[in-house]
C-alpha cells in the first residue's frame, strides 16, 4: 500500500482538476478520494491516491511540479499513514456548534481552543464573515466529534460562556436534527 | 457538511419560528392494577406509573437539550379510569383523581390524561360513576385531564350522556368559579375519539396498545406560517403550490418529533407509539394558527374563505406528516382552540369569528369547539345542544370532533378570562339563544347511527 495525499492551492479557474488528475492517471496512480473547495477566488484541492509501489513521494511531487510550471500551482505531497488515529475511531456523535453574530478577530481561535482543550475533534468547519448586520452574513459552524468520555456538559458550558463574552448567539445541536429537517 | 442555508433555516425554525415538540406522552396500561379495594388500586397505580415515568421528565429534558429542541410538555396517558376503576363509586373516583394528581406531581409531569369513559352506546356502572365524579375530580386537582366519548359514526349519539356532560361541565365551572371555570379546560367531550390518543386534554391509552408506550405530539404553526410567507415573498403562488409548501414543512416538523420521540422511548426502554401530527398553537405571537390564515391572505380567521383555508391546511399537514412517519395517530391535523391562540382569540373578540363560523370550521379541522369560553348563565339545554351539534358533525362525517367549552361563572359575552400558561386567555364569546331550554335534549336516548355506519 503506497498512499499519498496531494494538496493543490491556486487561483480558481477552469481546468485545475483536469490537469492534476491527468498527470496522476499517467503516473499510474489510482484516485481514491478528492475534495475541493473554493474560498472566494481561491481553489484548494485534496487528492488521495494509491500510487504504484515503486513510486516515492519526492518523485510524485517533482513530476507534478515540473508539469505544472507556468500554472501557478502550490503543490504539497504527503505520505498517508494508514494507522494514524483521528480520535474518531471510538464511539461518538457529531454535534453542530453554530455561532451567529458580529465579526471580530480571533473568533475561530477562541472557540477552537476550547474544543481542543476538551480533545473534541473538529471534523468540519465553515466560517463566513461578510460583516454587516444580517446574521446570515456572520456564521461559524463547527461539526465536532464528541465521545462519551468527554465532559460535554462542561465543554458546552465553556462554549456558551465564550459566546456570551463575544456577544454571539450560539446553538449546540446534535447533527441528527439537521438531517431530520434537511435530508428528506 | 450542511449548506449555509440548511444550518440557518434549521436554527431559525427553532429560535424564531417556535419549532418545538409540543408534548411527549408516556402511555401506561393500568389493567393489571385493577382491584376491588380502593387502597390496593391506588397503591398499584402509583407503583406502576412512578415505575415507568420516574425518569420521563429528565430524559425529555436531556434529549431536548441534545437536539436544541424543547419538549414543552411531558405528559402521561393511562387506560380509561371508567374501565380500570369500574368497581368504584363516584366519591371513590374523586379519590382516584387525587391519587393521579399526586402521582403527576411526584414525577413532575404537566398533565395526566385518562380520567375517561367511552359511553357512545350506553353507560356502565363505572362510566356513570366517572361522569358523576368529573366536576369534583377536575375542580380539586390541577393536572388530571378527562374525556368522555359520547358518539361514534357506528353507534350514533348517546343523548343521555350529552345532557349529563352538559351538567358536569356547568358544575365543574361553578366549582372553579374563582378561576373562571378552569376545570372545564381539562375536559373534552368527543365523537369518534381515536382508539388511542396522546393529546390532552382528551388523552388516554387505548385498550389494544402495549403496556407502556411513548407518543409524541408535534406542533409548529410558526414554522408553517413563515414557510408560506417566505415563499410568497418570492412572488405569487397558486393554492396548490402553497399546499405543497405546507406539506413539506409539516414533513420536516414531523421528522423532528419522531426523532425526539424515538430517542426518549429508547432511553426509557419502552416502545415508540405514534406521532400525533397536530398543528397546535400557543398563546404566543408568531406561534399561531390564526396567523397562518393571515399569511394565506385572509384578513382574519373567520372571514369568508376561512373554512376552505382550514381544509387545505389540515389536509396538507396530514399528507406531509404521513410521508414523514409510518406511525401516525391521535388527532393529527390543525387545532383551532380559541383561548390558546392569541390571534384566534382576538378575531373572535373583534367579531370576525363567530361561534357559528367556528362550528362550521370544525367540520374540516381536527377537533372542534376547543377552549371556547361562553357566558356562565348559559342553560344546560343550550350547552347540551352545542355539544350535540358538534357530535353530529363528527358522527355524520366519520371524523373526530370534540367540545371543550368553558361556561365562565358570573361573566358575560365580551368579559375577559385568563386561564394561564398554554391555556391562554380570551374574551367570552357570545352564544346566540343561550337562554334556550328547548326539550330536544331532554328526549334522551340515542340518535341512531347514520346509514353509512352499516359498512363493515
Amino acid at each position: 500500500m503506497n498512499k499519498f495525499i496531494i494538496t493543490v492551492l491556486t487561483q480558481d479557474r477552469p481546468g485545475i482538476i483536469a490537469h492534476v488528475t491527468r498527470i496522476l492517471f499517467e503516473l499510474g496512480c489510482n484516485l481514491e478520494n478528492v475534495n475541493q473547495m473554493i474560498l472566494q477566488t481561491q481553489f484548494a484541492g485534496l487528492f488521495l491516491v494509491e500510487a504504484p509501489e515503486s513510486m516515492d513521494k519526492e518523485h510524485l511531487r517533482q513530476t507534478l511540479t515540473t508539469r505544472s510550471e507556468g500554472r501557478d500551482l502550490v503543490i504539497h505531497v504527503n505520505t498517508l499513514e494508514e494507522s494514524h488515529e483521528t480520535g474518531m475511531d471510538a464511539h461518538g456523535d457529531i454535534f453542530l456548534i453554530t455561532t451567529i453574530g458580529p465579526d471580530r478577530k480571533g473568533l475561530v481561535a477562541g472557540f477552537s481552543d476550547i474544543l481542543a482543550a476538551y480533545r473534541a475533534n473538529i471534523v468540519n468547519l465553515k466560517a463566513v464573515f461578510k460583516g454587516g448586520i444580517d446574521p446570515r452574513d456572520n456564521v461559524m459552524s463547527y461539526q465536532v466529534w464528541v465521545t462519551p468520555d468527554m465532559d460535554t456538559a462542561a465543554m458546552f458550558a465553556d462554549l456558551r460562556k465564550k459566546a456570551d463574552e463575544l456577544g454571539l448567539d450560539i446553538r449546540i445541536q446534535h447533527k441528527n436534527i439537521f438531517d431530520a429537517i434537511n435530508k428528506i | 457538511m450542511f449548506e449555509d442555508h440548511e444550518i440557518i433555516s434549521t436554527i431559525e425554525m427553532v429560535k424564531n419560528e417556535h419549532l418545538d415538540v409540543r408534548a411527549v406522552t408516556l402511555g401506561i396500561n393500568l389493567f393489571d392494577c385493577i382491584s376491588h379495594d380502593l387502597d390496593t388500586f391506588r397503591h398499584n397505580i402509583r407503583k406502576k406509573i412512578t415505575g415507568h415515568a420516574g425518569a420521563l421528565k429528565s430524559v425529555c429534558d436531556a434529549v431536548g437539550d441534545k437536539y436544541g429542541i424543547q419538549v414543552v410538555n411531558k405528559r402521561i396517558s393511562i387506560s380509561p379510569i371508567a374501565l380500570v376503576g369500574a368497581a368504584f363509586s363516584a366519591d371513590q373516583m374523586v379519590e382516584i383523581a387525587h391519587e393521579l394528581n399526586e402521582i403527576a406531581t411526584a414525577v413532575d409531569i404537566d398533565f395526566i390524561g385518562g380520567f375517561s369513559a367511552l359511553v357512545e352506546k350506553g353507560m356502565a356502572t363505572g362510566d356513570t360513576a366517572l361522569i358523576n365524579a368529573l366536576p369534583r375530580a377536575l375542580a380539586e386537582t390541577q393536572r388530571v385531564c378527562a374525556s368522555v366519548n359520547v358518539a361514534t359514526t357506528k353507534a350514533g349519539i348517546n343523548m343521555d350522556a350529552v345532557l349529563q356532560m352538559a351538567r358536569a361541565i356547568k358544575q365543574a365551572a361553578e366549582l372553579t368559579a374563582d378561576q373562571d371555570g378552569l376545570a372545564c379546560a381539562k375536559l373534552c367531550v368527543f365523537a369518534n375519539i381515536p382508539e388511542d390518543m396522546p393529546f390532552m386534554a382528551g388523552a388516554y391509552l387505548g385498550v389494544g396498545v402495549a403496556d407502556a408506550v411513548i407518543n409524541v405530539g408535534v406542533s409548529g404553526p410558526g414554522v408553517v406560517k413563515r414557510a408560506i410567507e417566505r415563499n410568497l415573498e418570492n412572488g405569487p403562488m397558486t393554492l396548490g403550490n402553497i399546499a405543497e409548501v405546507i406539506k413539506r414543512t409539516a414533513c420536516k416538523v414531523t421528522r423532528v418529533g419522531e426523532l425526539i420521540g424515538r430517542e426518549v422511548a429508547r432511553e426509557l426502554d419502552v416502545r415508540f407509539g405514534v406521532v400525533d401530527l397536530s398543528l397546535a398553537p400557543t398563546p404566543t405571537v408568531g406561534d399561531s394558527i390564526g396567523e397562518i390564515f393571515q399569511a394565506l391572505g385572509l384578513s382574519h380567521i373567520g372571514v369568508p374563505g376561512s373554512t376552505a383555508a382550514l381544509a387545505m391546511l389540515n389536509d396538507a399537514v396530514k399528507k406531509g406528516g404521513a410521508f414523514a412517519s409510518s406511525h401516525v395517530g391521535g388527532l393529527s391535523g390543525a387545532f383551532i382552540p380559541v383561548s390558546e391562540d392569541l390571534n384566534i382569540a382576538q378575531a373572535a373578540h373583534q367579531g370576525f369569528l363567530s361561534l357559528e363560523k367556528l362550528e362550521a370550521m370544525t367540520s374540516v379541522c381536527s377537533v372542534g369547539l376547543d377552549m371556547v369560553p361562553v357566558p356562565g348563565d348559559i342553560t344546560e339545554e343550550c350547552l347540551a345542544g352545542m355539544i350535540a351539534d358538534e357530535m353530529a358533525i363528527g358522527m355524520i362525517n366519520a371524523k373526530t370532533t370534540a367540545t371543550r367549552i368553558i361556561p365562565v361563572p358570573g361573566k358575560k359575552a365580551g368579559d375577559s378570562v385568563y386561564f394561564g400558561g398554554l391555556l391562554g386567555e380570551a374574551k367570552i364569546m357570545a352564544v346566540p339563544h343561550m337562554a334556550d331550554a328547548s326539550l330536544f335534549v331532554h328526549h334522551g336516548g340515542r340518535i341512531p347511527a347514520p346509514i353509512h355506519s352499516l359498512k363493515n
